[in-house]
């Protein structure tokens, strides 16, 4: 795996637990537990999220960076990405 | 309203081409249980459900069905990859190859292509959460015989993180089937349609 793809998959993974608690709490939307969680992965997600973004380019559109459309730049989620 | 995300949910990092599968995985892209079906339908649903918990549902997972969608995909077209003329030929993956070359269309297995007959949004709750909770288990079904028929890897671990993902959509979908019924008069549950008869739920106390 190149170090791009190790952080992508630990995005990804507090990205997943996210999305799960989130499908939980739609048919639980009281369960103190479960939204504490879902905030304790937000705080943890958002740091990885910037400090990804910051080496790799976005993973959502945004124009933070004038000089350069970063937005397009490979390799897009199916490519595959040659090992270091 | 939707805003992409440039990332899979699950990773997809495919070292070996074969065309074979790929004509059988290209069913949980466009097929009668795939993931194309599941996201139109449970996103064309929503708009009737009667109850919050119902709507965030529906929206939610056609949602996530969405990045399943892609996932799938990128396993097609990873499995495909720069393919010479004779491993086309030899893995039976001319007839796709002929109308498509190595590009992802949405259809069957057996090379039918995308309908939305697959799907029904029948604009009453009770029908369309039994529906939903039998397509889970269909797309379910599909992804074990997938297995069955791969060795793989790279292939079945993103299948397999496929798989599970219906077995929670099912159990999600039965819990908003349970929140509809407690809301509704018990003693006529499947006389009435709730998104149309607003007579049928329980008189609040």
């Amino acid at each position: 795996m190149t170090q791009r793809e190790i952080m992508l998959k630990k995005i990804g993974t507090y990205k997943f637990a996210l999305k799960d608690l989130q499908l939980y709490l739609d048919t639980h939307p009281k369960d103190e537990v479960a939204l504490h969680k879902y905030a304790e992965y937000e705080d943890i997600l958002k740091p990885l999220i910037r400090e990804f973004e910051s080496r790799f380019g976005p993973l959502t559109v945004k124009s933070d960076n004038m000089n350069k459309f970063l937005w397009i730049k490979n390799p897009w989620p199916w490519d595959i990405e040659e090992d270091d | 309203m939707f805003v992409y995300e440039k990332q899979l949910q699950y990773p997809v990092k495919i070292k070996r081409t074969n065309p074979a599968l790929a004509k059988i995985i290209i069913s949980q892209f466009g097929g009668p249980d795939g993931e194309l079906a599941a996201s139109i339908r449970y996103l064309s649903q929503r708009y009737t459900m009667p109850v919050e918990e119902l709507k965030a549902t529906l929206t939610d997972i056609g949602t996530e069905e969405l990045n399943h969608l892609e996932m799938v995909g990128a396993i097609v077209y990873q499995l495909t990859k720069d393919l010479s003329e004779e491993e086309i030929k030899k893995n039976g993956f001319d007839a796709y190859f002929v109308d498509h070359t190595t590009g992802i269309y949405p259809s069957s297995a057996a090379g039918v292509p995308f309908t939305a007959a697959y799907i029904q949004s029948k604009g009453d709750p009770i029908t369309d959460l039994h529906e939903d909770m039998a397509a889970e288990q269909k797309a379910r079904t599909t992804y074990d015989n997938i297995l069955r028929m791969c060795d793989d890897y790279d292939v079945k671990d993103p299948i397999r993180f496929l798989r599970a993902r219906e077995v929670v959509h099912y159990q999600r979908f039965g819990e908003n089937l349970r929140i509809l019924t407690d809301k509704l008069d018990s003693k006529n549950y499947y006389q009435f349609n709730p998104s149309f008869d607003k007579k049928c739920f329980k008189k609040r106390k």
